[in-house]
């Protein structure tokens, strides 16, 4: 057979196989058994040196002709079932939604996130966070705090009582002083942590509360410096048209002493009633002032060269404005229904 | 404290708008926790009874012609305290009472022109007023307009005064803030316009003519106790002015005795008592210890045995009250008094209070007495009572003061520097004055840097400079104070106990466990349901020794229960944690914080020598940990009280234990009504070490090759002794050593089990080899056998 009828009929073949490989790997088998190695051609092309010599030349490029056209129909069959495939994948289409099997995550506590969100924010601006116990002795509860014996200011913290000089701390100012009593000045930290009175349970009052207490004490640092800072907080809070305002107050451990308010997220002022400020504008956060002389004074801080303020917020309040949640103690309820809203 | 706006009035005026008022009180200090409203009263007039006559239609009716002045009406009534030269409120047509609007109506054919009023329909407490017609005082001008004359349609506010200003726990105490915040003039009774001690008051006599009565002071707890005599006394109701105030301010009116004490009590601020000198023994009067046993009853008929710590007025024979808290029943003013003593003291504060607590007696006076009074107010109650007692008729002579006289506080050296350096801004020493003096403070400017204040009398809690500052601030107004962040200098404080719980939240959280926080005390059920079920705690529990109800009588000694009494309330699979303090009582109270979390199953299936659900608790346990430390646990064998004994493991961390897991004992499960198994673990906060960083090593290039074997060993062979026979002996070419399957059954053979393990061996300078890898396996299995007995599985 001359050698272009039979490379005819072999392409013949060729075109044959390709037609019937319908994926990759028959296209493969149909690469090698044609043009591999030991493939058809390379046994056409071992026939050359049979050719007298002068035909070999001519021989050699008819083969080659003929290679690069398969080569080329190979890849052109190679592109069509390539875009085969791509079109059968496009033309899928889901219920998007249907819904996602249950979330794997888990949640943190309303608490733990405002915790978290305050602390984050005293962090930035170089404040510790540091813990405390919960039972603590009378004497970081009052009498370092410039609260003595018989004081009438004892009366406002109607505390659990374990021994006679051992209580759960109605506030998280003992830390003020085991911070002062173990660090030299300047110190800035804030204490979040569980607190305790005896007050009965309601829809805004709990034995059990939540109290974030914050103490900076340094050089030239004066009132102006709270208002600021909680101003910050409040808008990290609540959000950037916050402000806060400052009402006279008396606290035995600072002097002079204020209640904190910020704008009430939730009516801005707008009057009316609204069940988080009572229409009032304005929400509490609670106490705060320039630590009392005597305080600084006891720990060995020279009053008349430092200077510092503390402040002592509930968080559940903060808590509650922030969720619009309507009662404290469903904080306390751990119903699975409220835990995961907060997920 | 409850202030009739009308009676803060009497002293310096204010804007009609009583939410202006509360503002302004607010603004220094006073915040008003509520404005009690009054209700709108008009048309009600002063009338004079001048004829009464029976209706002639109806017997219960009585039809009386009232002079108004200047005119007469003719008005039906129902009431039967009526008589002719009443002196009565009367609504005319068109009046507004509490609940009705005069109009002209018949009444069985006779057109009244008015109604006469009792204190209902003027919105006045009927059980403390007289029953039917309200009767005002002779004397009372006719046609005058009740509602203005009395204040009925002034609101009342409800102040609250911190307990560093007992001062300004009165009408007259906050009349003098309010003066000095608005810079009105104050207007002050005779008597009261000098606050010390005036001998000449307005109709007192000049001599201090006590006819024997004494005083003697034996405790120092009294530090002043003025007295002062009166005679011709006439007890009989007060005035309705009088009345309506005490009222008003929530003071029920008794007589006019003891309604001119609570009226000086809550308008000056001196609690005061008055001694029916017929019945004080030896007209001596005594400040002393009570004696041991002595008895004493009050005034409300309470019975007292004293101990010496309580402080009391004596005659020479007996107790006749208890100092600054209340009166003796003994020397009770009574209708029969004429000659009265009256006592205007100063007690210690801390006395007081001790004294109130232990009896458990609180009264209007021991809540003043208690704060410790400035030592002026007994002369300021003595002359405005006087005052009063002159205008009911009786004869007052003058006071006489006992113990320390009344001294100004100590001046005080302010800097003025201090306002800036504090409160952020600057004022100019004459604003600073200006303010100060607007309180009554006297200031002096010794130099350009200083200024000498000198309190008032009333403020002896004035103490330091910075006492000083906030009074500025007061008066400057807290709005003044700027908003700056301040310069934070660098502190080596650290924070990582809070980082600690922070990171294992957020960890647990991904875990996909739901925090919860739960109440810190619970009742004795807890230790109950451990008793039923056979276990103990491991240490006693801390008691509250004041609890406010049973069920929170003791502090938690575990987060366990809670996670139990979430599991029986909602009965589903469910994952939990919870961080906080444990309690309990050993050598002393200890405490201990903790990071729990736990998990409830479906029933488990499967052979009883495999539980899931307890390696998936270890596993997350091991995962928190290592997420937390950089650092691998070991687990072992452990036994807990509430953990079921086979299921139960400690986890170490280079060899300490920081936390321990199981499955809930099921007899608890019982107890708590947990219907599912339940799981758990318990973190040791402050044992878990600090977080190691982690070193890097350069992977092997070269493929590693995986080996499986399954050995045959003793069931005592713990998977642990099994692993660690088999890196020993792999050595450095093996990269992981993993058990991963249990077999226990007939074909290998009682008292063993089958292990499988999977051994990830790897070279680091070439590619491992069959060869390789087949002389390792040869030398773990021969390690095995020798070392745990094992044998291979075929």
């Amino acid at each position: 057979m001359r050698l272009e009828d039979e490379l005819r009929e072999l392409r013949a073949r060729f075109d044959a196989a390709l037609e019937r490989a319908a994926d990759p790997k028959h296209l493969d088998e149909v690469r090698v058994s044609f043009l591999g190695r030991s493939g058809e051609v390379t046994t056409v092309r071992r026939g050359i040196g049979k050719l007298p010599g002068d035909e070999r030349p001519s021989a050699g490029k008819t083969i080659n002709d003929v290679v690069a056209s398969m080569e080329a129909a190979l890849g052109e069959r190679e592109g069509a079932l390539q875009r085969a495939r791509f079109e059968t994948s496009l033309s899928e289409s889901i219920d998007v939604t249907f819904p996602a099997p249950p979330s794997p995550l888990g949640s943190l506590h309303p608490i733990r996130i405002v915790t978290n969100d305050l602390c984050g924010y005293f962090e930035r601006h170089g404040f510790a966070v540091v813990l405390g116990p919960e039972i603590e002795p009378d004497y970081y509860n009052f009498d370092a705090l410039n609260i003595p014996a018989d004081h009438p200011a004892r009366e406002g913290f109607d505390s659990f009582y374990l021994t006679e000089h051992l209580l759960l701390r109605p506030h998280t100012s003992p830390m003020q002083i085991r911070t002062m009593e173990d660090y030299p000045p300047p110190v800035a930290v804030v204490v979040p942590g569980k607190c305790y009175r005896r007050d009965a349970v309601d829809a805004r009052h709990s034995y059990m509360f939540h109290q974030i207490e914050g103490l900076l004490v340094a050089k030239d640092v004066h009132f102006g410096h709270l208002k600021g800072t909680l101003t910050g907080m409040c808008r990290k809070l609540f959000g950037p048209d916050q402000a806060v305002r400052f009402r006279p107050s008396y606290f035995p451990f600072t002097e002079p002493s204020a209640e904190v308010d910020t704008t009430c997220p939730r009516c801005r002022g707008a009057g009316g009633p609204c069940r988080m400020c009572s229409g009032s504008g304005w929400i509490e956060l609670g106490g705060s002032g320039m630590v009392h002389p005597n305080v600084l004074q006891q720990m060995e801080y020279d009053p008349d060269i430092y200077s510092g303020w503390a402040f002592g917020f509930g968080i559940e309040r903060l808590a509650l404005v922030r969720y619009d949640i309507d009662d404290i103690r469903r904080l306390f309820e751990n119903q699975p229904e409220f835990l995961a809203q907060f997920s | 404290m409850k202030v009739p706006i009308a009676w803060l009035r009497e002293f310096l005026e204010l804007s009609q708008d009583p939410n202006a008022i509360a503002e302004r009180l607010a603004s220094i200090g006073f915040p008003v926790a509520a404005i009690e409203k009054r209700p709108a009263l008009s048309g009600v007039v002063v009338g004079k009874i001048v004829a009464l006559e029976k209706h002639p239609n109806a017997d219960r009716l009585q039809i009386g012609t009232v002079d108004v002045g200047g005119s007469t009406l003719s008005i039906a009534t129902a009431a039967t305290n009526v008589a002719t030269g009443q002196i009565i409120p009367v609504a005319t047509i068109g009046a507004q009472l509490t609940s009705v609007k005069i109009e002209r109506r018949k009444m069985r054919g006779f057109e009244s022109e008015g109604m006469m009023c009792s204190a209902d329909e003027l919105g006045l407490p009927t059980e403390w007023f007289e029953d039917g017609i309200l009767q005002l005082d002779e004397g009372t001008p006719l046609g005058q307009d009740v509602v203005l004359l009395f204040g009925l349609s002034e609101d009342v506010l409800d102040v609250e005064v911190t307990s560093n200003r007992v001062d300004a726990m009165s009408i007259l105490g906050l009349a003098r803030e309010l003066s000095a915040a608005t810079g009105t003039q104050l207007s002050l009774p005779a008597e009261l316009t000098a606050p010390q001690l005036r001998v000449s008051s307005p109709g007192v006599r000049a001599d201090d003519d006590l006819e024997g009565v004494r005083v003697t002071i034996e405790s120092p707890d009294c530090s002043r106790f003025v007295v002062q005599r009166f005679t011709g006394v006439r007890v009989r109701t007060a005035p309705m002015w009088m009345r309506v105030r005490l009222a008003l301010a929530g003071q029920r009116p008794i007589n006019n005795l003891v309604d001119i004490s609570n009226y000086v009590m809550l308008e000056v601020g001196q609690p005061l008592h008055f001694y029916d000198l017929a019945k004080i023994a030896g007209r001596h009067l005594v400040a002393r210890d009570a004696r041991d046993g002595e008895e004493l009853t009050t005034l409300d008929d309470a019975h007292f045995a004293l101990t010496p710590q309580a402080l009391v007025i004596a005659d020479e024979e007996r107790a006749q009250g208890l100092a600054g808290i209340k009166g003796g029943k003994f020397s009770e003013v009574t209708a029969q008094t004429r000659e009265i003593a009256l006592e205007a003291a100063n007690f210690s504060g801390p006395r007081v209070r001790r004294t109130s607590a232990s009896l458990g007696l609180r009264t209007e006076a021991s809540t003043r007495h208690e704060k410790t009074l400035p030592a002026v107010f007994t002369d300021m109650g003595a002359a405005r009572a006087a005052a009063l007692l002159v205008a009911e008729g009786a004869t007052a002579y003058a006071p006489r003061p006992f113990g320390h006289a009344v001294e100004r506080p100590a001046a005080v050296d302010f800097p003025i520097r201090d306002v800036a350096r504090l409160l952020g801004f600057t004022l100019t020493a004459d604003e600073i004055s200006k303010h100060l003096r607007a309180l009554g403070f006297e200031v002096t400017a010794p130099s350009p840097e200083r200024l000498t204040v000198t309190p008032p009398l009333w403020r002896p809690d004035v103490a330091i400079a910075a006492d000083v500052v906030e009074e500025i601030a007061r008066m400057a107004g807290y709005d003044n104070v700027p908003t700056e962040l301040p310069p934070i200098a660098p502190h080596e404080i650290p924070s990582r106990a809070y980082h600690l719980e922070r990171d294992i939240a957020r960890t647990l959280a991904a875990l996909g466990y739901a925090e919860i926080v739960s109440y810190s005390l619970n009742g004795g059920e807890t230790f109950e349901r451990l008793a039923r079920a056979g276990l103990d705690p491991s240490a006693p529990p801390v008691e509250i020794r004041n609890p406010l109800s049973e069920d929170q009588r003791y502090l938690r000694h575990a987060l366990g229960p809670r996670f139990l009494e979430y599991f029986a309330r909602t009965d589903r699979p469910a994952k939990i944690f919870e961080i906080g303090h444990v309690f309990a009582k050993r050598d002393h109270i200890e405490e201990t914080p903790m990071a729990g979390f736990a998990f409830a199953v479906e029933t488990k299936s499967g052979p009883s020598w495999r539980d899931d659900a307890f390696l998936r608790i270890k596993g997350d346990a091991e995962s928190v940990i290592h997420a937390l430390t950089g650092r691998e646990t070991e687990a072992v064998p452990d036994r807990r009280a509430t953990l079921h004994p086979g299921k139960t493991a400690a986890l170490l961390v280079d060899g300490k234990e920081v936390a321990f897991v199981g499955a809930i004992d099921p007899r608890l499960l019982h107890e708590f009504g947990v219907r599912l198994p339940v799981y758990v673990a318990s973190m040791y906060l402050e044992r878990i070490p600090e977080f190691r960083t982690p070193r890097f090593r350069v992977p092997s290039r070269f493929p590693s090759t995986d080996r499986d074997i399954a050995v045959i060993v003793s069931r005592d062979a713990s998977a642990k002794a099994v692993q660690d026979v088999v890196a020993r002996a792999a050595g450095d070419v093996c990269k992981e050593v993993r058990v991963f399957d249990e077999y226990r059954g007939p074909q290998v053979g009682e008292g063993r089990k089958s292990l499988t393990l999977h051994l990830a061996l790897q070279m680091d300078d070439r590619t491992i080899t069959d060869a390789d890898a087949d002389a390792v396996v040869d030398r773990v299995l021969a390690a095995l056998e020798s070392d745990l007995g094992a044998t291979l599985r075929s």
